[in-house]
């Protein structure tokens, strides 16, 4: 547990970098400071490890306060991965790794040893171990740089915008990777960010800060989309936070229509009887193993042949699906927004279609979560 | 062309290649005044240059005092001190190390200065304490620098070495300094191109010294062109 008692960072020149923050990171959780730029958050991170020593207040890793160590073996104590991984270019991705092990006195073959196991943990190669960190691409270094200060398997990990340097797909993953090593190490994470959508998606808490180094709310992603304490908060979050407080919502509550589903050996005829019997102005065309093939729609089917087999025709293209069991009720009303005929494709995780649901009908499930 | 007959003649003659004056002996001597004045240029110039860019205390001093030496016209300084301290490998030795610690030191500094910020956050970040930043960090990462200094250094002192000729204590300016006595102009120029051919050897040697000593990591980063 961090516990920050009115720590603050004034300047000489007068300037306020922490107005005096009050809040405590729960153990084994990942807590994220995020704000504006000048909004105080690397510095109160950075007051942790004492790369930052605060003017006034204190902060407290379990009770103790951090000044009451020398810098040096606190720092060693509690991992610390910055923006651009900060790697040592004259020191192979390893050896960049056993850093920490190494300072430690560990001995080298300890020391690689335990590199070795890391590197396995973050996904990379045994192979990637011998070569210099300009050889690897963004992502992998910031791969290298998360394994660099998990090394010595410190309780407390900072995350000084460690995402922020690489492409929008390749921070997905590495938010993706983050989480399940979460899962599975539990480590006090303190991640700073600027981008919220990276805070919504990683953070068990959320503290965000407002320019001039204060804590304007400090919440649970869910309470901070529903309810922001101020207007700075909920301008900060932007205007879409009700559709994104949909990801909170798993799609397999919806109620999928199977009876708008036709084999595309099915003929132009019986596909007349299945929209007239459902009601429904589209069908979707699949194959003999439920995989989707497009949509038709019923005035489409009144001027074919009766007799014309589906797969003969030119569908409409069905967009992208979303998976009943792993995504969101965000992702299904994107689906639904996105798709050529109003609805959204629900499939299993072999992408075999389950059933379709229409925006009326996510409309309704929306209106029943939000209550 | 009765130059270039006159010059090979020189260098064949058998008796150019034995005895106290002869062009081994004569090499060597360059190559002890040299290595001494560079070695002692750099026990002085690479730890201040360390010290002075990772504390970043003293880097002003340390350019004015570099470029104050700099300007300072070696046979000067190397008069200068003989009436000070009489003739004798000591002036020679001292004018070599004012001509050499300049580009030592201040390549020592640069190479310690242009350490990102961002690494020595991480190496801070991490644990290290200063020495184990200047150390396990800075150093290795100067390498290439240093190196650079060093080798624009002992050419220069290759080149100027000749000055121990003046002061009589030989070295492959003896054949520039006897030539120019004796209006022998074959005899000059041969020292002259021993004094080319060292210097070019140099040059050489530090090519590999610098292969042997920068990381490999610092190396192909080098040549990948960033």
């Amino acid at each position: 547990m961090i516990t920050f008692e009115g720590a603050a960072k004034h300047y000489p020149d007068g300037t306020v970098a922490v107005a005096g923050l009050d809040l405590t990171v729960e153990s084994g959780r990942t807590t994220v400071f995020v704000g504006p730029s000048g909004s105080g958050k690397t510095t109160s991170l950075r007051m942790v490890n004492r790369m930052v020593e605060p003017t006034s207040g204190a902060v407290l890793i379990d009770g103790e306060d951090v000044r009451s160590q020398d810098p040096a073996r606190l720092r060693r104590s509690i991992g610390y991965v910055i923006q651009q991984a900060g790697l040592f270019p004259h020191r192979t991705v390893r050896d960049n790794i056993a850093t920490v092990p190494l300072l430690l006195g560990w001995g080298r073959s300890r020391a690689r040893s335990r590199a070795a196991e890391l590197m396995e943990l973050v996904g990379l190669e045994p192979s990637q171990g011998k070569r210099y960190p300009h050889q690897l691409s963004g992502g992998q270094q910031q791969r290298v740089g998360v394994a660099r200060a998990l090394a010595a398997d410190p309780p407390v990990l900072l995350m000084d915008e460690p995402f922020s340097a690489v492409d929008p797909v390749v921070r997905t993953g590495l938010q993706d990777e983050l989480l399940r090593l979460q899962a599975e190490l539990h480590k006090t994470v303190l991640f700073v960010t600027h981008d919220i959508d990276e805070a919504i998606r990683i953070g068990d808490r959320i503290a965000v800060f407002r320019p001039g180094g204060e804590l304007a709310q400090y919440d649970t992603p869910e309470r901070l989309l529903t309810h922001p304490v101020d207007d700075f908060v909920e301008s900060f979050i932007g205007y879409d936070r009700g559709v994104r407080r949909l990801a909170f919502f798993s799609a397999s509550e919806l109620a999928l229509r199977e009876d708008v589903l036709l084999e595309d050996r099915d003929t132009v005829e019986r596909a007349r009887n299945t929209v007239d019997t459902a009601g429904q102005p589209w069908a979707l065309v699949v194959d003999a193993r439920r995989m989707p093939l497009g949509w038709v729609d019923a005035d489409r089917l009144r001027h074919e042949p009766s007799g014309l087999e589906l797969g003969r025709l030119d569908l409409t293209a069905f967009g992208h699906t979303f998976d009943v069991e792993r995504d969101s009720l965000r992702a299904a009303l994107d689906a639904a927004v996105l798709s050529p005929a109003g609805r959204a494709v629900g499939v299993d995780p072999d992408g075999r279609v389950l059933g379709v649901v229409s925006q009326a009908d996510l409309g309704g499930a929306i209106w029943s979560v939000s209550g | 062309m009765d130059v270039l007959t006159d010059l090979v003649a020189w260098f064949a003659d058998p008796g150019q290649w034995s005895g106290p004056g002869g062009i081994p002996a004569r090499t060597a001597e360059h190559l002890r005044y040299s290595l001494l004045g560079l070695l002692i240029s750099a026990a002085l110039a690479v730890p201040i240059g360390l010290v002075t860019g990772h504390t970043g205390i003293g880097g002003f001093a340390t350019a004015s005092l570099a470029n104050f030496a700099r300007a300072l016209p070696t046979i000067g300084v190397l008069f200068l001190i003989v009436l000070l301290a009489g003739i004798g490998l000591v002036p020679v030795v001292i004018a070599l190390v004012a001509l050499a610690v300049p580009p030592i030191l201040v390549n020592t500094h640069e190479g310690v200065r242009q350490v990102e910020p961002a690494l020595k956050d991480a190496a801070l970040g991490m644990g290290m304490r200063g020495h184990e930043v200047l150390m396990r960090l800075e150093l290795p990462v100067a390498v290439p620098l240093v190196i650079n200094g060093m080798r624009t250094a002992a050419v220069q002192v290759v080149a100027t070495a000749t000055i121990a000729a003046y002061v009589g204590v030989g070295g492959l300016g003896r054949y520039i300094v006897d030539g120019q006595a004796r209006q022998d102009l074959t005899m000059m120029l041969g020292g002259s191109l021993l004094v080319v051919f060292l210097a070019v050897l140099t040059t050489l040697l530090f090519a590999g010294l610098s292969r042997l000593l920068v990381a490999p990591g610092l190396r192909s980063l080098a040549a990948a062109g960033r």
